[in-house]
């Protein structure tokens, strides 16, 4: 008896499956952004390039493994936002995207008659950085 | 030409690599004593790609060995 449970116990691994993986997951994410760390720091162009393939590459395998382990129902994503919480913040940010474009317009606007959204318009303000004072 | 690796870069391959080390024996712990046949066959998988991605940052470092100066700057 004594002798069995033993035996069982040595089968049964410390950690479940579930855990095991949920590890894994986490590492993958934290390696995500430790080569995306690692790109941005980066000075020599073929050590970010390499940094920046790795990082794509531990990108799809956090996906692969996020969509295996949704499978298995070892994952709870989040409830999906309510219909009127993305109606206030669908309005917020259009006021604000309209607000940034008449600042736009009111400083670059005068120098010329470009779109900041252009890139023509990048070049003017460029442009106005250089050599106008700012008044700001 | 490549430019000779900065101190701060060769911080982050061997980072890196201890990293990939980790994720290699973590899969093969999943390969060996899991359960569900997908998971095992997808951490086998990974394995092999974290393999890679050691290769790669090894690479890196052998192919900037001949270039690095050997005395401080």
């Amino acid at each position: 008896m004594y002798q069995q449970q033993q035996q069982n116990q040595q089968h049964q691994p410390i950690l479940t499956e579930e855990d095991l993986v949920s590890t894994v997951l986490a590492d993958l994410k934290r390696n995500v952004r430790e080569y995306a760390t690692a790109a941005t720091e980066s000075t020599c162009p073929d050590i970010r390039q390499m940094f920046t393939k790795l990082m794509n590459s531990t990108l799809t395998l956090q996906g692969q493994l996020f969509e295996a382990m949704k499978q298995q129902n070892m994952y709870n994503t989040s409830s999906p936002a309510l219909r009127q919480d993305l109606d206030k913040q669908a309005k917020s940010y259009q006021q604000t995207q309209q607000k940034t474009q008449q600042f736009l317009q009111q400083k670059l606007g005068q120098q010329q008659n470009q779109s900041m959204y252009t890139p023509n318009g990048q070049h003017a303000f460029n442009q106005h950085q250089g050599n106008q004072p700012h008044y700001m | 030409m490549i430019q000779p690796m900065t101190a701060k870069e060769l911080e982050y391959v061997v980072d890196c690599m201890s990293n990939e080390d980790l994720q290699i024996k973590q899969c093969a712990v999943v390969a060996l004593e899991g359960t569900t046949p997908s998971l095992r066959n997808l951490c086998t998988q990974m394995l092999q790609t974290h393999q890679h991605h050691y290769d790669s940052l090894l690479h890196a470092l052998q192919h900037h060995q001949q270039i690095a100066p050997t005395q401080p700057q």
